[in-house]
């Protein structure tokens, strides 16, 4: 009786301390011919503490807590689903759960194959993304192009949150890196950076922006020919 | 006689007048109460006058709300006619058919009571100086002359009306089952001739279930979900009824339409459209609980007619003062006592019995008492409770034991928050728990319960049980502390931003804690960390150990030393421990509570202040106002001490912060701190 109390008082305590960060990184590696791969990372490990004290609970803030099963089984999902989808192959799951952090990793025939993929990947992570992205690669015309398109649907199931939950998205970001085989003639979005070896473009963003709406992370990349 | 002794007798003569008065309320309340509570007004009034407690901000709210549903000129609580410089009382009376809870209050002016009515438009007459009032179904009853106040709400029980021999004599549809079947067939229709004439025939015919009802004859019926569900969901199409409908539509859930096909063949409704026909069941419907309704209020009414009779002109022998108990918890500086005469009576009266199943764990729970003081330093919540013969030695049994004095050698209380402390003697807890258990689960298991009692006397040695496990413990919580910890993150290289995977560390504001158990043997002990040892659970440092499971938000250290088992947040804190370095510090008032009672747990509010993270809170003003409030809190101690003549009592107390006037006016500060 007295280990239960006494186990429930600390994760009383730490459940209420602690900030909470995460990232989102997506990595897209293109070939000449119009394929690639692709690495989507959800990194929890900053707010580690926080993740294990709420993976000791049945539920927070009236959303269930799964326990490891659960979270094994539903990355299961993503891979079969990944598998099934036309043009994706050789896909991969890391769960690590000491630092808290999931990757998925998959080549594609082509691009346009994973138009939505991402999304539908990360919406069965329980991460609503609620906005359209889109990507073209015209191997003639040496472009790569992502559109990126926000709903205000993002902002509304946003705002229904609580303010404690709102606080988790405040410190998380996005990144995406695209890696090309070709030098980068030139990138429209102002945010993002071009590397040193002009093969790859990497934008980094805080999620509060891409909710809101204020950032966009379209871009229009011209390649070398 | 000469003027001094004249003065004298009416001074004695008046002083004894006034007693008796301020006693006379408490003449009037039953002796077979099942609870009473008092509002000592006097008491407060002197705490805070009715003008300060007019210009605070929880006050003007109160009277706001009572000056907007009186309706009158009425200005402050004064102007009610109470007199709020004597005591209040609510207490309940009941017996298996009906509940009255009744409010008893001492009267100043009883025109302003009468102007409180009349402004409000409620009717109320006058006999011999007494006014009554009852309200439109007389289930409220209000008395008052020029002394007293009561006011009286009675409950009819539905246990006693669903009786089958109570529904026939009064007339009342049998009880029906809870079941709903699904089949829907067509509905007897409601003639409009004469509505009284139907209620008989239609009414029960729509309300029975498969049970006939007393005053017809055998019908073959056909019973409909349909209709009933949908008229508790849709809105009420008769407004004026509306109040009545929906006090009636949970009853009605269980209630099924007993429909039948043969009796009214001429139905003109089967094939028309549902509108007119649902209009139809809502008439028989309402009608048919109006007539159920006031069989019942009648009933009601007469015994509350009963229980009042006499209480403003008779003077009862047996009042509550009878009860020595009742007695024993009157306390003139408590401005509010609670008082049950048997918690398990009312804890069985207010928790449904299907809930336990025939387990009765309350048993033993005599009466009890909880009462709320408001000094000028402290403000205290008392509570005690009688136990029976039997569980007043378990208890006592269990309570034996004391909390470990060196404890108190790794106590620093200018580092600490707050800490609980316990003590209970293990061995007595493991030999009293099966007989607990079966005195509790013992009517309904009693088989399983012996075989169960056996087998953990069998299996368990009590006393070898005790002396790893003492049954005594100190949980020390020392506030918030920033901590590094490690985390992954990436870096990204120029070249071409290749995800490099890199460790880096950041502070985080965690809970400090230091948990102390006593034990004598240890060897189990050695071999369970040896255990984890091996099984990399547990890492050794040189002088103590840390558990490291993934499971775990927060590192934890341990080591046993001084027959003492330590666990601990704070690795520095432990070393020093176990190497005999630790700074100890602890006044006498903590030392006393915590070596004197069972349970003692305190807590200081104000070494929180500034130490929740800024990040938590969803706004900086939240944050504010949670560093405000926590600082505004005084000290808060809580104890239990051991039982005492089959007295098992436990206190309350926060200190009050020196500025402040008296805790009733610190009270109404926090309030309002809270609520701005």
């Amino acid at each position: 009786m007295q280990n239960k109390t006494l186990s429930y008082l600390l994760l009383l305590l730490t459940t209420c301390f602690f900030s909470s960060c995460f990232q989102i990184i997506e990595e897209i590696n293109m070939t000449g011919n119009g394929s690639g791969t692709v690495d989507l990372t959800v990194n929890l490990s900053a707010s580690k503490t926080k993740v294990a004290s709420i993976m000791l609970l049945d539920s927070i803030n009236g959303y269930k807590v799964p326990d490891k099963q659960t979270i094994q089984k539903e990355m299961d999902e993503v891979v079969a689903h990944l598998k099934n989808s036309r043009g994706i192959s050789n896909v991969k799951k890391k769960v690590d759960f000491q630092n808290y952090i999931v990757s998925v990793s998959f080549a594609f025939e082509n691009i346009s194959n994973i138009n939505n993929i991402n999304q539908s990947v990360l919406k069965k992570l329980k991460i609503n993304t609620t906005s359209n992205s889109s990507y073209l690669y015209n191997v003639a015309g040496g472009t790569f192009q992502r559109n990126y398109t926000h709903t205000k649907e993002a902002v509304t199931q946003y705002n229904k949150l609580k303010p404690e939950v709102k606080n988790i998205f405040k410190e998380a970001t996005y990144t995406s890196i695209y890696r090309f085989d070709k030098p980068v003639i030139t990138s429209a979005n102002p945010l993002a950076k071009i590397s040193k070896t002009r093969k790859a473009v990497l934008l980094n963003t805080g999620i509060p922006g891409l909710i809101n709406g204020k950032t966009n992370i379209s871009n229009k990349i011209t390649l070398s020919k | 006689m000469n003027h001094l002794s004249k003065f004298t007798v009416t001074a004695i003569f008046s002083i004894t007048a006034l007693s008796v008065n301020a006693q006379n309320l408490l003449h009037k309340i039953p002796a077979d109460a099942k609870a009473v509570i008092t509002l000592k007004g006097g008491n407060l009034t002197q705490l805070m006058s009715v003008k300060e407690f007019n210009n605070t901000f929880a006050g003007k709210k109160i009277v706001e709300q009572l000056a907007k549903s009186a309706k009158g000129n009425f200005k402050t609580i004064e102007d009610f006619g109470f007199d709020l410089s004597s005591d209040f009382y609510y207490y309940n009376q009941s017996n298996d058919s009906v509940s009255y809870n009744c409010v008893l209050a001492p009267v100043k002016d009883a025109a302003q009571i009468d102007e409180l009515f009349k402004q409000a438009q409620k009717k109320f007459t006058t006999t011999d100086k007494i006014r009554s009032f009852y309200n439109h179904d007389s289930t409220e009853v209000i008395l008052w002359n020029n002394k007293m106040f009561l006011f009286v709400k009675s409950d009819g029980k539905e246990s006693y009306f669903s009786r089958p021999e109570v529904s026939k004599r009064l007339g009342l549809p049998a009880p029906t089952d809870f079941g709903l079947k699904d089949s829907i067939t067509t509905v007897n229709p409601m003639t409009d001739e004469d509505p009284d004439a139907d209620y008989s025939v239609a009414a029960d015919a729509v309300v029975t279930g498969t049970e006939q009802p007393h005053a017809e004859e055998p019908r073959q019926v056909k019973k409909k979900k349909h209709t009933v569900r949908k008229q508790q969901k849709g809105h009420s199409k008769i407004s004026g009824k509306k109040y009545k409908r929906k006090k009636h539509a949970k009853r009605k859930t269980v209630k099924r339409i007993v429909v039948d096909e043969e009796v009214q063949p001429e139905e003109t409704y089967a094939t028309s459209d549902s509108t007119g026909y649902t209009e139809e069941i809502d008439t028989a419907l309402v009608h048919a609980n109006e007539r159920i309704r006031k069989i019942k209020n009648a009933a009601v009414l007469s015994w509350t007619r009963e229980m009042i009779a006499g209480s403003f002109t008779k003077t009862s022998h047996t009042s509550i003062l009878n009860n020595k108990d009742f007695v024993k918890s009157i306390d003139d500086k408590a401005e509010l006592t609670a008082w049950i005469p048997s918690t398990e009576q009312s804890m069985l009266a207010l928790i449904p019995q299907t809930i336990f199943k025939g387990v009765n764990i309350f048993k033993g729970y005599g009466s009890a008492n909880v009462k709320f003081y408001l000094g000028k330093d402290a403000i205290r919540i008392g509570s005690s409770l009688t136990l029976s013969d039997e569980m007043g030695s378990a208890f006592t049994r269990i309570n034996k034991r004391k909390v470990n004095k060196k404890f108190l050698n790794y106590m620093n209380e200018d580092k600490l928050t707050g800490y609980m402390a316990y003590a209970m003697d293990s061995k007595a807890y493991l030999q009293e728990y099966p007989k607990l258990m079966n005195k509790m689960y013992g009517s309904v298991y009693s088989d399983e319960l012996n075989m169960a009692t056996d087998l953990f006397a069998l299996l368990l040695d009590e006393e070898a049980v005790s002396k790893v496990i003492k049954g005594d413990g100190l949980f020390i919580f020392n506030g918030l502390t920033p901590k590094e910890v490690t985390y992954k993150t990436y870096e990204y290289n120029e070249d071409n931003f290749e995800k490099d995977t890199v460790t880096k560390t950041k502070k985080e504001t965690m809970p400090d804690f230091l948990f102390m158990a006593s034990t004598e043997d240890t060897r189990l002990l050695h071999k369970l960390i040896a255990y984890g040892v091996k099984k990399k659970v547990v890492t050794a440092m040189h002088s103590y150990y840390e558990l490291i499971t993934p499971k775990n938000p927060l590192p934890v250290y341990f080591a046993i030393h001084n027959d003492i088992i330590f666990i601990g947040s704070n690795a520095n804190e432990i070393e020093q421990i176990v190497q005999n370095k630790y700074q100890a510090k602890l006044s006498s008032r903590h030392k006393n509570e915590i070596l004197k009672n069972n349970l003692t747990v305190y807590f200081s509010s104000k070494k929180m202040v500034g130490k929740i993270p800024a990040g938590e809170l969803a706004s900086v003003e939240k944050l504010e106002k949670t560093n405000k409030i926590l600082n505004s809190l005084g000290d808060i101690y809580i104890k239990s001490g051991p039982v005492k003549g089959n007295v098992f009592s436990g206190e309350m107390r926060m200190d009050i912060p020196a500025k402040e006037q008296n805790a009733l006016k610190y009270l109404f500060s926090i309030i309002e701190d809270v609520e701005k």
